[in-house]
């Protein structure tokens, strides 16, 4: 053997891959394959259709405008003058339970939140406690970067300055009396968002971190003060600030704002009058926006969609009729009519 | 010092007449080098080559300034480059710049590395010619020096088989007359040796006293003209001592050809370097590129205009975007609004274009690139081209063209030593009307007669006929006798003595195929002075009075010798084309219809056929015709030939028929069993020959390339149908007025044209022509060009790339092959023995012509649709994913934001979806090798493409423009109005676009080895890993900048909708693909049968022959010019030492008769 290599050193290895004969598996597919196949497939798509379908149809969603563009609406008040911490309120009937937990959210239209300039335009490492960086922000952040006098905007950039700031509160009319129905603020942004993604700095007090810095130009208060209520809800982690600043996908959209999960409104909404109190702060009507609330509980599979549902069954039912014009196709080539 | 004696006064204005403006002066270098060709930088001067050859491109100061101009002159890396400068703007960049630069970089090394090594063995193997030894006369004496040492107007001295260094004019040599041999195999591929003589003067001045002083007193000026690539052409002047002299291109040895039968040779060097004429036929080196190449560059370049109209489009509806938005420049503006719109929609336009540029990402190159290599590696590495008996595999020098072999269209071809082995063999013979030897056994596996009793055998005889023995060595036969001595007698040949045995030197193989056979048999030619030729007949030396000698000429196509035998009676023994000679019989000539017979036969097993015959020619006539013939010779020229004719004329004749010889001229192992298969495969088949045409005629009857009903079209014929109003009907009607011809279809498939070089330039006149022959070579089943040139072949070569778009392959094996090898598509050199010049400049090397058979049917095909999958797909895969962003543009302001992580624009092209398609180029076979060479019709699959490469490509490039959209509005339905936010939106999106491409291959994958399924495998797996990677919180920590995607994946691969959506959108986007790949099963299934059944049948390679006489091909190798006859009649030629030679033999025979 060693002798034979030696005569011939130019031989080329006799090896399956060399040689192009790597043993292989060679799928013959036929008619009978895929024909089968191809409505099983349609069928099973049906399947999944129906299945989110009756899914979807079970979900209540209760969504409502709030813009104030009509005369009629209570809201309108606020939407032309655009006073500070204008309040109106919005009146809507529940006519059957409202199945809890109940989610509510609020909704904006027109709105390109992932416009790229404006998705851009933060400075990550200081939402995520870098002091450095609260001292001199990104440049990604231009121009809210720095405010008029020169002192850098904590958080800095588009994004963080266009927080939504109308706030919502709800109240169920029993007998003429008001029930405060109870917002669930708590965990409403993600885990990761909450415990890696943006982190206070360690200074205690906070306040103190945001020495020097100014607050947004569009915010009435700084970011270590944005819930008096419960104070570890502040700053870079406030629930409201983590939901808003993780951007949407498309120009309409919602995002969460409470849930309702405690007390008498644990099982849901009772049927009845409510009254949503709005301090409406934000203005949409520049860019022709839409504000909404919306009210839903949700599946499985998350909140409503019908689309989901709908698709699955069109791609179904295609699959299905294209099987049968193939079969057709089939039977007409394998025996031609003369034969 | 010596004195210069004055140069002769030369008339200005006759040197412009006659055009000989290259002026030589001999041992004078300090002039010559003072007008030798320099260069400095771009600035030349001078007039004169040096000996050097130079194709290297680089030097180590050139290399990296001018690898990057070429690597940039290439449209593809300049766009990279541009994308990357755009990436490395802040302001505009809306994907990170390394995601660029890598690749870039990467392309740039890898590119300029290859050229480098490619540019260095060219170094070695121009250094290793240049620095072959010459001798040089130099001041006083000969000297040892090199190639490239030597100048114009040097003197040499060449010696015995040495390569000529330039192209020289013969001054004197060591051989009488000073004559000298060359062969110029390396040339013209002919490898019987041609004869050179110096002029008179300078062998009779030169050698008459000691040589070496003489030579260096020579001083004399050679005008001739410029250098040219004409090769059988040369016309000048030597002025010496105050005389002209005319030289021609009997004067000179051409650089390349090598010295034989000549101790040695003293010349003065007119031509060197790139000036010689070897060099000047060998055409430019020219960067090749394939076809598919140049479609998918076409298709690369409509890509990047439609991403540059509508990134166009896209800033523009930015600029609208903004102005909507300017309106409202306050804090609470979403959108932040810089500059005026005009200026916003200028930057979003460079943003976009960066953003699509992954529509043609970097990586396809580098992809196509490897695959290429790949494919290389495969035919290097394909045992069943591999020729043991040199240890040479296959080899693909140029590894960018191996899918060009799958749509060869025409292949050219050299004759000698590609198709042939240029080894003649006596196979059999006809004498008295009996045939001996058969020619159906492979001349291998002749059982060898024994012919120990002949002590001049010395093997090379492939012929068994012990009846034919016995009746010779039994004196029964006065015939066979009789046949034997005419083959001693009657020929040209000369005798050399080696070692007690004659060698032969002959300037045609067939002749020395036929004293050798003679030889064999008993009948050995020993030597022949000018008077007589001395024979050993069965070990008895008889001495022949050579009276006469009549030499061929392809007008005359016989020869015949009169000689005197020892007996004292005269005998005339001729042998020449059957015709000839048939026509020239005695009446009733005996076995004359046997002998017919046995010529069909022969001619039948392709054998070369030559009768012989003798005459017994009375006292009488002969003085009278000797007398006439010293009358003749002394007449006026034009005059004399036709009196010469007349009397050749009337002595040959009246001749009595001895047998027919058969000569075998050896084709290579397996040519026309590839020829036919080439043939089934719809592959033009064309012979170029510098060899005569008789002998490519022949050859391409016994190489099957010409079936024996084939009608034959020559110039003339051609000439009439080019010039015709209609050159298709009249060809049509060539073909209907023979008789065999029964409707045009046939006579279309069955004709073949036959042209000589000649011929062949008068195509340069009528340029219009070209187009009208190349229609109707396109309907013949072949074509054969004899006494071609080298840049002729080339030519040919040029017109078929002109006028057809089929794909062009050369393949040969010499020097003269070179041009051609170089101006085809594919150009494949057959790794011969002797020079590797083809090789060297062949994109292909393989050792054997039937190689090719593999060569194209297989690793062509193969490679041509491995290529085509890979592109298609692969443009698919890209634009799919990243036009995306034109439909994302119209739901984010147009702001170039991308809807997918950089992580994965970046790892997509590279991990995600690269492995299974490279896999798919790699190992798909739609057919397994045996098949692909049983049916070579699927070959034509490559030729006729059922869809064009163009419409498949754009095909595709609609398929990926209905999946972005797929992609991104399925998602946008899901998506839109919910509480998702963009993160989880881009990895729903991105996890579609990686199942989608993924089912894609796994419908297309036809064969599946491990490394396919492991391929699909471990991309799928790797886009989780990565995108988990990229998305975890500890890279996060390390960079929150590059890795913002934190959490993302976490959260979408545990929402359910995420995952149906993509499900739903994966299905949806492959929905048109599978249809159509399920309607292709449906309907393919009678067409896959049809493959099957019809690849079942074997592929026919001996056709069955008509017998008729037609059938008939007598041929005679014979040079170009005439015959070396004239120089046996003037006895120029003959030894001088000839004649101590004789009484050796004679010594010798007295040995072998006490012997026997």
């Amino acid at each position: 053997m060693v002798k034979e290599k030696k005569k011939s050193p130019d031989r080329p290895d006799n090896t399956a891959f060399t040689q192009q004969r790597l043993p292989a598996w060679q799928p013959i597919l036929s008619a009978g394959i895929v024909i089968p196949g191809f409505v099983l497939i349609g069928l099973a798509f049906i399947g999944i259709g129906v299945g989110l379908f009756i899914t979807s149809r079970d979900i209540q969603v209760l969504e409502m405008d709030y813009t104030g563009t009509e005369a009629s609406s209570d809201c309108n008040k606020c939407a032309i003058t655009n006073t500070k911490n204008c309040m109106c309120s919005l009146d809507f009937n529940i006519s059957t339970l409202f199945k809890g937990p109940v989610f509510f959210y609020y909704g904006l239209t027109n709105y390109f939140q992932n416009h790229r300039r404006y998705g851009v335009s933060r400075d990550d490492s200081q939402l995520y406690g870098d002091l450095t960086n609260f001292k001199d922000p990104s440049t990604d952040c231009k121009p809210y970067r720095v405010d008029s006098n020169g002192k850098p905007i904590v958080p800095c950039g588009a994004v963080a300055n266009s927080m939504f700031n109308d706030t919502f509160k709800l109240y169920q009319n029993v007998n003429g009396q008001r029930n405060l129905v109870p917002f669930d603020g708590k965990g409403i942004a993600w885990w990761t968002d909450y415990n890696v993604k943006f982190r206070n700095p360690s200074v205690e007090p906070l306040k103190n971190a945001f020495n020097d810095t100014v607050k947004p130009l569009f915010w009435t208060r700084a970011v270590y003060e944005l819930d008096f209520s419960d104070p570890s809800n502040n700053g870079f982690l406030n629930q409201d600030f983590l939901v808003w600043m993780r951007r949407a996908a498309l120009p309409n959209f919602r995002k969460l704002y409470r849930r309702i999960t405690e007390g008498d409104y644990k099982e849901g909404l009772p049927a009845g009058n409510y009254t949503l109190e709005i301090s409406y702060n934000y203005p949409v009507l520049r860019f022709d926006g839409r504000k909404k609330v919306v009210f839903s509980n949700v599946s499985w599979m998350g909140g409503k969609n019908d689309f989901l549902g709908i698709a699955y069954l069109v791609i179904g039912s295609l699959c299905v009729v294209m099987s049968m014009v193939m079969l057709i196709v089939y039977a007409k080539f394998k025996f031609p009519e003369d034969n | 010092m010596r004195k210069r004696p004055t140069l002769p006064t030369l008339n200005a204005k006759e040197d412009m007449e006659s055009g000989f403006t290259w002026e030589v002066r001999a041992n004078s270098r300090h002039y010559q080098k003072q007008k030798q060709k320099k260069s400095f930088l771009c600035f030349r001067w001078g007039r004169y080559s040096d000996n050097v050859v130079r194709s290297h491109k680089y030097s180590p100061l050139t290399f990296l300034p001018l690898t990057l101009f070429e690597q940039f002159q290439r449209a593809a890396n300049l766009y990279f480059l541009l994308m990357m400068v755009l990436q490395c703007i802040p302001a505009i960049s809306s994907i990170p710049w390394y995601i660029t630069i890598i690749p870039l970089l990467t392309v740039l090394t890898v590119r300029g590395l290859k050229d480098l090594v490619t540019d260095m063995a060219r170094r070695r193997s121009d250094s290793e010619i240049n620095s072959r030894p010459c001798d040089v006369l130099i001041s006083q004496s000969f000297s040892a020096k090199q190639w490239k040492d030597l100048c114009v107007g040097d003197v040499l001295r060449i010696h015995k088989d040495q390569v000529i260094p330039a192209d020289v004019l013969l001054l004197c040599s060591s051989e009488p007359h000073s004559l000298c041999y060359v062969e110029t195999a390396d040339i013209d591929g002919e490898t019987n040796l041609k004869y050179r003589q110096a002029l008179n003067t300078t062998h009779d001045e030169l050698t008459s006293q000691p040589s070496e002083e003489a030579l260096r007193a020579f001083d004399g000026v050679v005008l001739c003209e410029e250098p040219n690539n004409r090769l059988y052409n040369f016309r000048g002047q030597l002025h010496w001592r105050g005389e002209t002299f005319i030289l021609d291109n009997e004067h000179v040895l051409l650089r390349g050809t090598v010295l034989r039968n000549t101790t040695f040779a003293y010349g003065l060097t007119i031509y060197a370097g790139a000036d010689t004429k070897i060099l000047r036929n060998c055409g430019k080196l020219r960067v090749k590129r394939t076809q598919l190449e140049r479609v998918f560059n076409k298709v690369v370049i409509g890509i990047v205009l439609s991403v540059l109209l509508i990134a166009l489009f896209l800033a523009i509806g930015c600029g609208v975007f903004s102005s909507q938005v300017i309106r409202q420049r306050e804090v609470l503006s979403a959108v932040a609004v810089f500059g005026t719109p005009a200026y916003t929609g200028f930057l979003i336009y460079w943003g976009y274009i960066i953003l699509l540029s992954p529509a043609m990402p970097i990586a396809l190159y580098i992809t196509f690139e490897v695959i290429h290599t790949i494919h290389s590696k495969f035919i290097g590495w394909d045992l069943e081209m591999y020729w043991q008996q040199a240890d040479a595999p296959a080899q693909a020098r140029n590894t960018s063209l191996s899918e060009e072999l799958g749509q060869v269209g025409y292949l050219l071809s050299d004759k000698t030593g590609t198709l042939t082995q240029n080894r003649l063999l006596f196979r059999q013979c006809c004498i008295a009307g009996e045939i001996y030897g058969d020619a159906s056994v492979i001349a291998e596996e002749v059982k060898p007669m024994d012919l120990s009793w002949n002590p001049f055998s010395c093997g090379g005889l492939y012929m068994s006929a012990p009846s034919l023995l016995e009746r010779l060595r039994g004196q029964q036969c006065p015939i066979s006798r009789q046949f034997f001595t005419a083959l001693a007698l009657c020929h040209t040949v000369m005798a050399q003595w080696k070692e007690d045995s004659p060698v032969y030197q002959a300037t045609s193989p067939d002749e020395e195929a036929l004293v050798g056979a003679a030889r064999e048999l008993g009948w050995v030619f020993l030597s022949r002075t000018r008077d007589f030729i001395v024979v050993s007949e069965l070990g008895v030396s008889h001495q022949y009075q050579l009276l006469a000698l009549v030499d061929f000429t392809s007008k005359r196509r016989c020869m015949s010798v009169l000689v005197r035998e020892p007996d004292g009676g005269i005998k005339l023994y001729c042998k020449g084309a059957d015709t000839v000679i048939l026509e020239r019989l005695q009446k009733d000539c005996p076995n004359q219809e046997r002998t017919e017979r046995a010529l069909e036969l022969f001619a039948e097993a392709c054998l070369r056929t030559l009768c012989v015959a003798v005459r017994s020619v009375p006292e009488a006539l002969w003085e009278q015709w000797s007398k006439t013939l010293t009358q003749a010779a002394a007449m006026a020229t034009s005059e004399r030939d036709i009196v010469l004719e007349k009397l050749y004329d009337e002595m040959e004749r009246e001749l009595l028929l001895l047998g027919v010889t058969a000569i075998e001229d050896r084709l290579q192992e397996g040519v026309p069993e590839t020829i036919a298969l080439l043939k089934q495969a719809g592959i033009k088949v064309w012979v170029l020959t510098g060899d005569k045409k008789e002998t490519a005629v022949n050859i391409g009857y016994s190489c099957r390339l010409l079936d024996p009903e084939t009608r034959l079209l020559d110039w003339q014929e051609l000439r009439q149908i080019l010039q015709s109003p209609d050159p298709q009907v009249s060809f049509a009607k060539a073909g209907c007025t023979e008789l065999w011809a029964e409707n045009k279809t046939i006579s279309r498939a069955k004709t073949s044209v036959v042209l000589t070089g000649s011929e062949l330039a008068e195509f340069d006149q009528r340029p219009e022509w070209g187009s009208s022959f190349m229609s109707l070579a396109e309907q013949c089943q072949s074509v054969l060009c004899c006494r071609v040139t080298p840049s002729q072949k080339a030519e040919i070569v040029t017109l078929v790339r002109k006028y057809t778009s089929s794909i062009t392959m050369s393949i040969g094996d010499g020097a003269n092959d070179v041009n051609m090898i170089k101006t085809a598509h594919v150009g494949v050199g057959l790794a011969g023995v002797e020079g590797g010049q083809a090789v060297q400049n062949a994109d292909f090397a393989v050792s054997q012509f039937r190689f090719l058979q593999r060569l194209l049917l297989v690793h062509g095909r193969w490679s041509y649709s491995r290529i085509s999958l890979f592109l298609c797909y692969f443009l698919f895969k890209t634009c799919g994913f990243a036009l995306v962003h034109i439909w994302f543009a119209f739901f984010n302001g147009f702001s170039t934001q991308s809807l997918y992580e950089t992580w994965f624009i970046a790892l997509y092209t590279v991990l995600y979806s690269a492995s299974p398609i490279m896999c798919i180029a790699i190992f798909e076979q739609d057919v397994s090798a045996e098949s692909s060479l049983k049916s070579p019709e699927l070959f034509k699959c490559g030729l006729k493409p059922k869809l064009s490469i163009h419409v498949k490509l754009v095909l595709h490039l609609l398929y990926a423009v209905y999946m972005s959209l797929v992609l991104f509005f399925i998602p946008f339905g899901v998506f839109y109005n919910t509480a998702y936010d963009f993160q989880t939106m881009a990895v729903t999106v991105s996890m579609a676009a990686t199942f989608t491409v993924t089912i894609e291959i796994l419908m297309l994958t036809k064969y599946w080895t491990k490394f396919n399924i492991a391929a699909v495998i471990v991309s799928v797996i790797m886009f989780f890993i990565c995108t988990r990677i990229t998305h975890s919180s500890r890279l996060f920590e390390k960079s929150p900048v590059d890795y913002y995607f934190i959490g993302a994946s976490d959260n979408a691969f545990a929402n359910p909708v995420v995952w149906l959506t993509a499900f739903l959108t994966t299905w949806t986007a492959f929905l048109p693909s599978f249809t159509v790949h399920a309607l292709n099963v449906i309907l393919s299934v009678h067409d896959k049968h049809k493959v099957h059944s019809s690849s079942s049948q074997p592929v026919e390679l001996r056709s069955r022959f008509r017998r008729g006489t037609s059938l008939r091909r007598s041929s005679y190798a014979i040079s170009q010019g005439a015959g070396p006859g004239r120089l046996i009649n003037s006895a120029t030629s003959i030894r001088r030492k000839e004649l101590s030679q004789d009484q050796k033999v004679t010594t010798s025979n007295t040995i072998t008769d006490i012997k026997l």
